[in-house]
């Protein structure tokens, strides 16, 4: 394929993508670099102030109003503030002041653990934190649960595959927003799961008036939503294990599990490998079950941080410096796939 | 292969029992309480059956005026997933045709897009769009949506191109058809098991999102699922508890006869999007 034919077909696509995706980008680069204010002025304004028997007396004080230009909108002032905002949102002063600060004779523990509260009360340090915990605890359980789902669904007998499948495939499937709901509702202080326990004798349970539980119950729905995803991966790749080598591995007196470890393992590594990669990049993206779970001051993530600036505060610079810092870390995440493609699209040549 | 023994086939029928409860209970749950009174869905102890009646949807269609967001997500996610497919369908199979390294480019800037968390360009679109005067239309969230879709349309498209042999366009450009009469009357027509996966997808992006909906439509343009933020909260008002629950069912409903119908294609998807892309 030529070049001249390859950009045509490519155009439309492309200049989405550069427009929409590309452009603002930048945009949030620059919104981060600047600040912007409107701008006001003291005006002289004249009141007139009742005194008695009718008699009234006029009064000149001077008001701050907003400076209106040509067109009759408010003049804006855009300022170029370089690092500023960024340090700002990413409350790097208080931060230093954190670390920094004499504790005393404390053991060690104590002070990392001193310091790990004060740190995660910043607002952008916390989102991180539990953005981080939430991708590092839910990735082995999605591979670990998705493998064990993917081998015990392989033995199942053929009729009854066909709905495990189309059960499986719903927490994924079903718009995040109502499956964060679905699991909300269960967990209403007088909802099923509380009564039920409260009828077992457990007494009566809040589930979401803890961090302990808010945290425990997002990070089982974040398990429980990427499990499918796992699953159809190495559903499909438990086909394509060679049927020889584990009948080899039999033969020579394995076990199951060290047939499964020593062939079936080895096999699908690529598959875990890709998995793990996509649900990071998931994970690190997490935002409907904090909106759901109102749960930002037990458990924030870096989107719903971001979204609850621009939505609540409406400060498109501090949202714009969250933003930077948070791309910063896709880049991170992204270099091994990146890796990958490069290899792949060079053997097509 | 020999018998497997029994505690292993006890254990991985108790395991798939284990997670088809708990992949389904939530939203049993959730639909059962749908055609309650808010008495009988949070009732201490919970029960099974009870009185049902579909006043909780008909004050939400009716009443609260939900069909206006139904049809602002018929109309959004119909022209997002038209777009979205020609776009992609066009780019994709140039990508899987052309060696040259500006299709790498292109594809690891696609990569790159694609794990952008989606506030980020939210936070660019929210004062840009404000400014041009193309806040809260049809046309706008159409757009944004096909754009954050093309990185993965084109990236699942292109290797079902791939799959397609070379030899299939060559013959129709050595007959002296065109590049673009090649792609449209060869290539499209074996092409189509992947179009409708890739279709899907973009239909569950468009229709699956929050955030984007919530943030650039105003009220009533506001789609379905964007429109559920208006129940969020655990409100006092059991009334306007009951009418969010209806409304994540509503939401729902749809997607569940995607499923069913389209089982094969999503799982085929899911592969070769992951996989091969």
């Amino acid at each position: 394929m030529r070049l001249k034919t390859f950009l045509g077909f490519v155009a439309p696509s492309a200049i989405a993508m550069i427009l929409l995706i590309a452009v603002p980008l930048v945009g949030v680069v620059y919104l981060s670099l600047h600040s912007s204010h409107v701008a006001t002025e003291l005006k002289e304004v004249k009141t007139t102030v009742p005194l008695f028997a009718g008699k009234t007396r006029e009064v000149t004080r001077l008001v701050p109003q907003a400076k209106l230009g040509d067109d009759g909108k408010p003049v804006v002032v855009w300022e170029y503030t370089g690092g500023a905002e960024i340090t700002r949102a990413a409350q790097l002063p208080e931060l230093e002041a954190t670390l920094t600060k004499d504790r005393g004779s404390a053991s060690l523990p104590r002070i990392v653990a001193d310091m790990y509260d004060e740190v995660t009360n910043y607002d952008f340090w916390s989102a991180l934190e539990f953005t981080l915990v939430y991708t590092f605890v839910t990735t082995p359980f999605v591979v670990g649960i998705g493998f064990l789902l993917a081998l015990a669904i392989n033995r199942a007998t053929e009729p009854l595959r066909g709905s495990l499948i189309f059960a499986t495939l719903l927490p994924m499937i079903i718009t995040p927003v109502v499956s964060a709901l679905s699991i909300y509702w269960l967990f209403l202080d007088n909802a099923v799961v509380s009564s039920l326990l409260e009828q077992m004798g457990f007494g009566k349970l809040y589930f979401l008036q803890s961090a302990l539980t808010v945290r425990t119950i997002i990070i089982a729905f974040g398990i429980w939503q990427a499990v499918p995803f796992a699953f159809i991966l190495l559903y499909a790749g438990l086909k394509t294990v060679p049927q020889d080598a584990v009948e080899a591995a039999r033969v020579d007196g394995a076990n199951r599990w060290q047939t499964v470890r020593a062939v079936t393992i080895p096999h699908l590594m690529p598959l875990f490998v890709v998995i793990v990669l996509i649900h990071m990049m998931d994970a690190y993206r997490v935002f409907e079950p904090v909106l759901v779970f109102s749960s930002s001051v037990f458990a924030n993530s870096l989107q719903y941080l971001i979204y609850a600036v621009l939505a609540l505060q409406d400060n498109i610079h501090k949202a714009a410096s969250y933003a930077v810092l948070t791309v910063v870390g896709v880049v991170i995440l992204l270099l091994p796939i990146l890796r990958r493609t490069w290899r792949e699209q060079k053997a097509l040549r | 292969m020999r018998r497997a023994p029994l505690w292993l086939n006890g254990a991985s029928v108790l395991g798939v029992g284990v997670w088809f409860i708990l992949a389904v209970f939530p939203f049993f749950w959730m639909f059962l309480i749908s055609f309650r009174a808010p008495v009988d869905a949070f009732s201490t102890p919970p029960h099974l059956f009870a009185p049902m009646s579909l006043h909780n949807f008909y004050d939400l269609w009716v009443a609260d005026g939900f069909w206006r967001y139904a049809f602002n997500t018929v109309v959004v996610t119909v022209f997002t997933v038209a777009i979205s497919l020609t776009f992609g369908c066009l780019a994709a199979y140039a990508l899987s045709r052309y060696p040259g390294s500006l299709g790498f480019w292109l594809l690891t800037a696609a990569l790159i897009f694609r794990a952008m968390p989606h506030v980020v360009l939210l936070t660019a679109y929210k004062p840009a769009f404000f400014e041009l005067g193309l806040w809260s239309r049809y046309e706008t969230l159409i757009m944004v949506y096909v754009a954050i879709n093309q990185p993965f349309t084109i990236w699942m498209l292109r290797s079902f191109f791939m799959n397609i042999p070379r030899e299939l366009d060559e013959a129709a450009l050595v007959d002296g058809c065109t590049r673009l009469q090649a792609f449209r009357m060869v290539i499209m027509p074996v092409m189509w098991p992947g179009v409708l996966t890739a279709g899907l997808f973009s239909f569950l992006l468009a229709y699956n999102d929050y955030m984007i909906a919530s943030q650039l439509m105003n009220g009533d343009m506001a789609t379905m699922t964007a429109a559920l933020g208006n129940y969020l909260g655990q409100s006092r008002h059991m009334d306007k508890l009951m009418l969010g629950i209806a409304g994540a069912v509503s939401i729902s409903v749809p997607l569940i006869v995607l499923v069913l119908v389209f089982q094969k294609n999503i799982v085929s998807g899911m592969i070769s999007g992951a996989v091969k892309g």
